[in-house]
């Protein structure tokens, strides 16, 4: 686990709202049970349609189309916008082209991860950065603390390191501009996201769209995105996804459209995906969630999920940098991928499962979920013990009091000693399909 | 879907009674919540268990829950197909998914089950 420290860091406590319907609510509705939509991150979502096997099976073979709107999206704008996200960013902004995407991670200046986002840029001075439906209220606040100078104060600064202080000296209010595109003020540039994913994506689309807009979907590589018209839809379709599919689109939309994109999309033959199948697909193929693979209960850095080149050390500044540069050497551990048996009948692995290698605990499970007659976990565990093709095993949890009675552990720690319930292999920390 | 003749817990649970014995399983709302499932705890033949202490569990790959037992009494027989197929929990609740028969110790205790009515009623106030 990485070694932090406490100065620096963000605090922020959430204010407890009762869970709201996304624009597409009344869809889910006529789509699924009410006992299958559940609570998640504020907003009232579907866990599944149909069921998390067919839903996943539709994105693996045929396309899947997932309500995202619920996912943060704020625009930064103004002169100075590439300065300043490069300065609480950890990647390379300078360096991100017009109509290119990035994935990165903003961590205060204890090196704690705030979130995990992408940054598009739609223009030289105009970003739009999408942000965990969980987390947006922090970064919400955490933007808006340092633009105005009541995260770090000019106090803070004088003892901070020499770039940190020119960092935040800064009058970043003036040049910077903040806007919520989720928010009614925004009118007609809110923008709402909804991700079309799977083989056959271009083809639904090709129902939709118009042959030039087919073409320039197309041709957009991985992380690249335009902006388009389509039977009146404003929108803007990117190629990027988090699913784990070789083709895949999120499109982002004013919310008024979105019901009318969202029918369209299902009516094209997408079909409609949960909660569920989206956390299956995304761990079958490695992708981490904030708070399992990144941050959470384990404290995960970026460097350690695998993400070592989104940070970019090379850089003279970034908000977090030097905590980073700390823990990135420091940290014994890492996130891996592991494949189990999941026929029916086996019992299912969990979150915080041990690791087990040759009788000790090397580690735990993070993630996991089954598809097909496999479980994939993602699992966080001691570096250089275990390669791909190696056998792994996982030990069971208590999950209930009888357990517990029959000495069943309710948690375990590196190096105490166990037999697995169940034994697996390494498989290759990331999988396209 | 609530069948006629059965008893119910609040845990979602049902006994049928054929004299001094009954047959337990989850219904309907409680295999529709949990999803596909992967797996049943199955209790031992010989236990005994009292009303409302635990069975065993049902898990699918996002979600577990215990069942806990509807009656006193002891475990008669347990559904060993289960083992294999747990999806016939999903698929027939009330029928091949039984998880197990209890020989009633105290029949008294069925009074504080809730019939088809009743458990209708309590799913519609959920």
């Amino acid at each position: 686990m990485a070694v932090r420290q406490d100065e620096g860091a963000f605090e922020f406590e959430a204010e407890v709202q009762p869970a709201k319907g996304t624009v597409l609510y009344g869809e889910h509705l006529k789509l699924t049970d009410k006992s299958h939509i559940a609570e998640f991150a504020g907003y009232l979502m579907p866990l599944w349609y149909s069921s998390i096997s067919e839903e996943h099976s539709a994105v693996r073979q045929k396309a899947g189309v997932f309500d995202c709107t619920h996912m943060g999206i704020l625009e930064v704008g103004g002169k100075e916008a590439e300065s300043f996200l490069d300065a609480i960013t950890t990647n390379n902004v300078s360096a991100l082209q017009t109509s290119s995407a990035q994935y990165s991670y903003i961590l205060d200046a204890a090196g704690n991860i705030l979130d995990d986002i992408i940054i598009y840029r739609r223009d030289k001075d105009k970003f739009m950065v999408v942000v965990n439906a969980a987390n947006e209220p922090k970064i919400k606040a955490y933007l808006s603390a340092l633009l105005t100078g009541r995260y770090f104060t000019a106090e803070h600064a004088e003892t901070a390191e020499k770039e940190q202080g020119k960092f935040f000296l800064k009058n970043w209010q003036e040049a910077v501009l903040i806007r919520d595109m989720r928010d009614t003020s925004s009118g007609p540039d809110c923008r709402v996201d909804i991700a079309l994913q799977g083989p056959i994506s271009l083809e639904v689309l090709s129902k939709l769209t118009d042959t030039p807009t087919i073409e320039k979907a197309e041709a957009l590589k991985n992380f690249t995105f335009f902006e388009t018209n389509f039977a009146g839809i404003d929108c803007i379709i990117s190629r990027t996804g988090y699913t784990g599919a070789k083709v895949g689109f999120e499109i982002f939309v004013h919310p008024d459209k979105a019901v009318e994109l969202w029918r369209r999309l299902i009516d094209a033959g997408a079909i409609p995906c949960g909660l569920g199948a989206r956390d299956s697909l995304r761990i079958e193929a490695g992708l981490p969630l904030y708070g399992h693979e990144l941050d959470g209960r384990y404290d995960i850095s970026p460097i350690e999920a695998g993400y070592g080149w989104a940070v970019e050390l090379e850089k003279e500044f970034f908000v977090g940098k030097s905590a980073v540069e700390k823990y990135a050497k420091s940290s014994d551990m890492k996130v891996a991928r592991i494949e189990l048996p999941g026929e029916k009948g086996v019992r299912p692995v969990r979150q915080n499962d041990g690791l087990i290698k040759q009788g000790v605990c090397i580690g735990w499970v993070l993630s996991s979920a089954t598809v097909g007659n496999r479980q994939i976990a993602l699992v966080y565990m001691e570096k250089g013990k275990v390669v791909e093709g190696d056998s792994i095993g996982v030990y069971y949890l208590a999950r209930s009091e009888s357990q517990k009675s029959k000495g069943r552990k309710e948690n375990v720690r590196r190096g105490d000693r166990f037999e697995p319930d169940i034994e697996g292999k390494i498989i290759s920390r990331f999988e396209k399909f | 879907m609530v069948v006629k003749g059965l008893l119910y817990t609040k845990e979602h649970e049902w006994a049928k009674v054929d004299g001094d014995v009954a047959a337990i399983g989850i219904t309907d709302h409680a295999q529709d919540q949990l999803g596909e499932l992967t797996f049943i705890e199955l209790p031992e033949v010989g236990k005994e268990v009292k009303q409302n202490g635990q069975l065993g569990a049902a898990e699918s790959s996002k979600a577990a829950s215990d069942v806990y037992s509807p009656v006193s009494g002891s475990i008669t027989e347990v559904n060993e197909e289960l083992k294999s197929k747990p999806e016939l929990v999903n698929k027939d609740c009330y029928g091949a998914g039984w998880i197990c028969k209890i020989r009633l110790t105290d029949k008294d205790s069925l009074k504080n089950l809730m019939d088809a009515g009743q458990y209708e009623e309590y799913l519609k106030g959920l």
